[in-house]
């Protein structure tokens, strides 16, 4: 008699547990960064891992293609393999990731794009934010505070890059009804170093510079320091694009810049889209991210939305 | 060239644009001291780049974000560089590893060190705390000081400490015995075993030599950017190489001086200095550096007193 009852319990105690972890189903996540060596992508991991904490039946695997196609097609492949869940991937070009994409997809494993696109359809959901939108707010912003007038220097990351590309024209459009100037634009390749070195020839050749506008936050603080060493920095207005709490926010916090355009990175949408989707919730193909500005006066409040 | 220089709103002709080019290119110029050491010697040394980046996370890491005194931090700084340059050194020395492959190894270390120490972000003013949330914490006065100008404002330290490197360097290769073996052991690596020049030690101490400048280039670095970042000096080894054989020393050792180095940091600098006053674009700078470097030697060969 005793023995059954022990059974029974035993039995139930049993159950019990398949049921508890029945309902703790364990995600595995696999998210393929193209290149931990900018930091905003590196932020982007931070965010992705951040929001993964709260949720404690999710793990992420993290893989870094360390800027190679080849590789960051090696690893989709391997996360398939290895029979994730889900992937998370931030291509590093379009066209050679689209079919390692596609093969995931089809296999049932719902793919979220975040940042760059892939080709055609093949995947669950793209997130990611738009480069001329908030090129084009940084130069209505300017141009509004500067009452539509003064000599620009712009100092572009790369022209041969999509987001260099749309971070130009963008302002371009944003300025285009107003007055301002452009006086001097030289590529500085996102890199600090050569914006200092190039603002140092603008600041050598023109007497008048009003305005600042660097395609990414290092760019303006290298353009700052240049202009601090000349005793020029204050009659002139620095903006950045990126807004990274440690690089625009910290700037915009301690005067150097007027104002940084965070170009968000998404990871914590990746992380409730990817749950939604787990979950069996319907998500939109494509989710454009909003993007914030951070200025003095809003900086300790954690910016403003933009408006478009 | 000349129509270039003209052109830019006599910008040329102010010293400012002088002084800012010698700042700019007196980081490029400590590493090419270090590696001017190393190809005179024989070998070459890729790893210059990555112990810039990882002595700039390191120095910033130190001074920023532990408040250690300037003298203690600059000096660790210097001792890792050193033990690191050694490290390559002692591989090609002792175990007769070709010094690319040896430094391209550093290379790669050094870099992954790099981002190792700082987490993959840049080590500046915010400091993280536990709760994920920043603090901003004061510049440090020695990273200020690094990166002033003195005399009037006319020269920055930076440029002065390039020229402290060049005469060193100049004494140590021209007036001391352990320059003089370098040279020996550049030229005819037998022939300097066989008359008693310990090789393996000297080489050993090219290397740790040139770690040591790369160090020094990194803390200038982080000085000027007011923050140490972890990839900071990406390419910049061929950058110095560039910079040692355009001014005429030969890859193939035994020759060189520190004035030919000099020739060519003043080369690189002017040429790049040029080209962003006005505003050339990036395709056509490409192109131009790459001409003026095949131009660079070719002139600097047609004068033998120089080879």
């Amino acid at each position: 008699m005793n023995g059954r009852i022990i059974f029974v319990f035993f039995l139930l105690a049993l159950f019990t547990a398949m049921g508890v972890q029945g309902r703790q189903k364990q995600w595995i996540i696999g998210m393929s960064q193209c290149n931990l060596g900018e930091p905003w992508r590196v932020q982007m991991n931070a965010d992705i891992k951040k929001a993964a904490e709260a949720h404690p039946n999710v793990s992420v695997v993290f893989k870094d293609a360390q800027n190679d196609n080849l590789r960051q097609s090696a690893h989709v492949g391997e996360f398939v393999r290895a029979g994730v869940d889900l992937i998370i991937i931030s291509p590093k070009e379009a066209v050679p990731l689209t079919r390692p994409v596609r093969e995931a997809y089809q296999k049932g494993i719902p793919v979220i794009v975040l940042d760059r696109k892939v080709q055609g359809n093949d995947f669950t959901c793209f997130i990611g934010a738009d480069n001329k939108k908030i090129g084009r707010a940084a130069g209505k912003w300017i141009a509004a505070l500067r009452g539509g007038e003064g000599n620009v220097v712009e100092l572009k990351g790369l022209m041969t890059s999509t987001p260099g590309q749309d971070r130009h024209s963008g302002f371009r459009e944003g300025i285009r009804s107003s007055a301002m100037k452009i006086v001097f634009e030289a590529d500085m390749k996102w890199l600090e170093p050569n914006a200092r070195k190039e603002m140092e020839s603008a600041l050598a050749r023109y007497n008048a510079i009003d305005v600042v506008y660097a395609h990414n936050d290092p760019g303006a603080h290298g353009a700052y320091l240049a202009a601090k060493a000349s005793g020029r920095e204050a009659s002139m207005t620095f903006i950045g694009i990126d807004g990274l709490p440690h690089e625009g926010q910290m700037y915009v916090k301690q005067g150097i810049l007027s104002a940084s355009f965070e170009y968000p990175t998404g990871g914590r949408e990746a992380i409730e889209t990817a749950l939604s989707i787990l979950n069996g919730r319907q998500v939109p193909k494509e989710i454009t991210l909003k993007s914030r500005v951070f200025t003095g006066d809003n900086i300790d409040k954690g910016g403003a939305l933009l408006e478009e | 060239m000349v129509g270039l220089i003209f052109h830019a709103d006599g910008a040329f002709f102010q010293w400012d644009t002088h002084r800012d080019m010698l700042r700019q290119i007196s980081v490029f110029g400590i590493l090419a001291c270090g590696m001017t050491l190393v190809i005179i010697c024989g070998g070459i040394d890729l790893a210059v780049g990555s112990l810039l980046g990882l002595t700039a996370v390191l120095f910033s890491l130190f001074s920023i974000h532990w408040a250690w005194p300037a003298a203690v931090a600059i000096l660790v700084c210097l001792i890792v560089g050193f033990l690191l340059g050694a490290a390559s050194g002692g591989l090609i020395a002792r175990f007769s590893i070709q010094p690319f492959i040896a430094t391209l190894a550093m290379m790669v270390l050094g870099r992954g060190l790099a981002k190792l120490v700082s987490g993959g972000q840049k080590i500046s003013t915010a400091v993280q705390l536990q709760d994920g949330s920043y603090e901003y914490v004061e510049v440090p006065s020695i990273l200020n000081t690094l990166g002033e100008r003195v005399f009037d404002d006319n020269i920055a330290i930076v440029t002065l400490l390039l020229v402290g490197c060049i005469l060193t360097l100049w004494a140590f290769l021209s007036f001391t015995r352990w320059g003089r073996y370098l040279y020996a052991i550049g030229g005819n690596e037998e022939a300097a075993r066989l008359s008693g020049i310990p090789v393996a030690w000297m080489k050993t101490l090219s290397y740790a030599l040139c770690g040591m400048f790369c160090a020094l280039a990194g803390i200038c670095q982080a000085a000027q950017e007011l923050q140490g970042d972890p990839e900071a000096g990406v390419g910049y080894e061929l950058t110095a190489i560039a910079i040692v054989v355009i001014g005429g020393t030969s890859l193939r050792g035994g020759t060189g001086s520190i004035w030919l180095t000099m020739l060519g940091i003043l080369t690189i600098g002017y040429l790049e200095k040029i080209l962003s006053i006005n505003a050339i674009g990036e395709e056509t700078r490409l192109i131009l550096s790459g001409l003026i470097i095949v131009f660079a030697v070719l002139v600097q060969r047609r004068n033998p007193r120089f080879v």
